[in-house]
């Protein structure tokens, strides 16, 4: 019997899983007040899209703004860190141990100074994201091959030339894979503290209808936050896929099917 | 004429007590079109004496002159250096590494590519161009960095144990495919090697080194024939070229004038 591929194997189990969330409501097994089967999640969802729209985008709008200041400051800093050996011995122990601190403990000054508006889950949010960007690009920057400077220095690179054309190729994967997870982290502090203290967003209507039991329209909230990280992290890859081209070219992936797996050919000759 | 001369050059390493001496008094005269292999232990110095030669680290006292001119910094139109593995920039095809120190100069882009390309097609590489280093195997990366190397065709390259991490029979190769791009462009070149006999098969001459710290103890002229041939490390001469070669690399420290 042949093997079925592991993204066949992948695309049974969601559908295993959609089905077993239908059937157990259904079935009486598990009361709706816990579980609320997909179709009524669903339907829900459909008939108060208009809400769920509003909120979507406020949710959005926020999660936007954070990434643009975590990333921004994350890699700023995190470049400066990884960069300069005074700061870094300076400040990196710090930031690894603040990394550990559980940072929602802020969140109640955040919204003593910034209000219950998006302010405070923007604020809130790009400090969340701002340290896995920030110390996965201090590593990349200190982890760069020595090799690679003495090489470009000995070809005669300037500074602003081994900035350009070594430091920052060559930190580029591990700088990706922090914005991966600093992303997510974000996308993670706007809806935790929106369930926490707020007046829009998709986590806001988490908690609203927790509150008055209405568990499909829950459900609905967390399918759809659900669904906004999982479109990130495929955004993500496929960024990481396309700049990384230099890693994986010409190297076949075995568990692709059999169309994909032999078209590397030789190279062509150069133009 | 002279290509390289350095004279009475020494570095010592900062560190306790008025730091660790790694290289004394070295003077050595390079005539240009040479092919110079230095030998020596393991951490006599002779990686950084290279390092000095091409001006990517600073030695305490002496002078080297290259093409009659002090060297202090990098000068890449007068040295090249092809180091040990792993130097080739892994985010850049094959064609983009050669061309390299050319787009550093702001080279136009169309002679960088015709002059990269001749590199390639000099190292036997036509048709490897468009792939990234690890598609291509040890010994055809080294190739690409022999030809980043050559590209602004400077009259000096100094290979740093270029073939040290490669297998025997590769090694051996790349060994010969190097004297035929030598050959073919008559540079100057200093190559450092634990392999004596890799040294006595490339050489001109054989510069050998002491142990810390690094002095040149001998020099042996290799009056072998050219074009070197496989068969000639079979022959006598070639034996005891390289029996002599050991004998000063093993002599005990104490036992040296």
């Amino acid at each position: 019997m042949r093997r079925p591929s592991p993204s066949a194997v992948r695309w049974m189990l969601l559908a295993a899983l959609l089905l077993l969330w239908e059937l157990m409501p259904q079935t009486k097994i598990v009361p709706e007040l816990f579980l609320p089967s997909l179709s009524k999640t669903l339907t829900v969802l459909w008939k108060d899209r208009v809400e769920y729209a509003e909120n979507l985008l406020v949710t959005l709008y926020e999660v936007g703004v954070a990434m643009l200041i975590a990333c921004g400051a994350g890699i700023l800093v995190g470049a400066l860190v990884g960069g300069i050996s005074v700061l870094r011995n300076l400040m990196l122990p710090v930031f690894s141990s603040l990394y550990a601190v559980p940072i929602v403990i802020l969140y109640p000054i955040f919204t003593a100074w910034f209000g219950i508006g998006s302010e405070s889950k923007i604020a809130f949010a790009g400090i969340y994201g701002f340290f896995p960007v920030m110390l996965s690009t201090a590593a990349g920057i200190r982890t760069i091959d020595p090799q690679y400077m003495l090489a470009a220095r000995s070809m005669g690179a300037t500074l602003p030339q081994q900035i350009v054309r070594v430091i920052i190729p060559a930190s580029i994967p591990t700088v990706l894979s922090g914005l991966r997870l600093g992303g997510a982290l974000t996308i993670i502090g706007v809806v935790v503290s929106e369930m926490l203290t707020a007046s829009a967003g998709i986590g806001y209507l988490v908690t609203r209808y927790r509150t008055i039991l209405d568990s499909p329209h829950v459900f609905a909230a967390i399918l759809m936050i659900l669904l906004l990280s999982i479109l990130f992290d495929l955004l993500a890859r496929a960024v990481e896929r396309r700049t990384l081209v230099w890693q994986t070219a010409g190297r076949r992936v075995p568990s692709a099917g059999a169309a994909t797996s032999t078209t590397r050919m030789p190279a062509p000759a150069p133009v | 004429m002279t290509a390289i001369e350095v004279d009475r050059l020494s570095h010592i390493y900062a560190g306790a007590e008025g730091g660790v001496p790694a290289l004394e008094d070295i003077s050595m005269t390079v005539e240009a079109g040479k092919f110079v292999v230095i030998v020596g232990p393991s951490g006599c110095g002779k990686t950084s004496l290279l390092m000095m030669l091409a001006g990517l680290r600073h030695q305490s006292t002496g002078t080297i002159l290259c093409d009659g001119r002090p060297i202090t910094d990098p000068d890449p139109s007068r040295v090249g250096v092809v180091f040990q593995e792993a130097s080739l920039f892994p985010w850049l095809t094959a064609l983009d590494n050669t061309e390299f120190p050319l787009a550093l100069r702001g080279t136009p882009r169309d002679e960088r590519r015709r002059r990269a390309e001749d590199m390639l097609n000099l190292v036997g590489l036509q048709g490897f161009g468009a792939r990234f280093p690890h598609e291509l195997s040890g010994g055809m990366k080294q190739r690409v960095s022999i030809a980043r190397g050559l590209v602004q065709d400077p009259p000096v390259l100094l290979m740093d144990e270029p073939f040290a991490a490669l297998d025997e029979q590769t090694r051996m190769t790349m060994g010969h495919e190097l004297l035929r791009i030598w050959s073919k462009t008559r540079k100057t070149v200093v190559f450092i090697t634990h392999s004596l006999t890799e040294a006595v098969y490339l050489a001109d001459e054989v510069l050998v080194m002491s142990a810390r710290p690094g002095r040149i103890v001998d020099r042996i002229a290799i009056d072998l024939p050219r074009p070197r041939t496989y068969e000639m490390m079979a022959t006598d001469t070639f034996g005891k070229l390289r029996e002599r070669i050991w004998q000063q690399i093993r002599k005990p420290e104490g036992t040296l004038s």
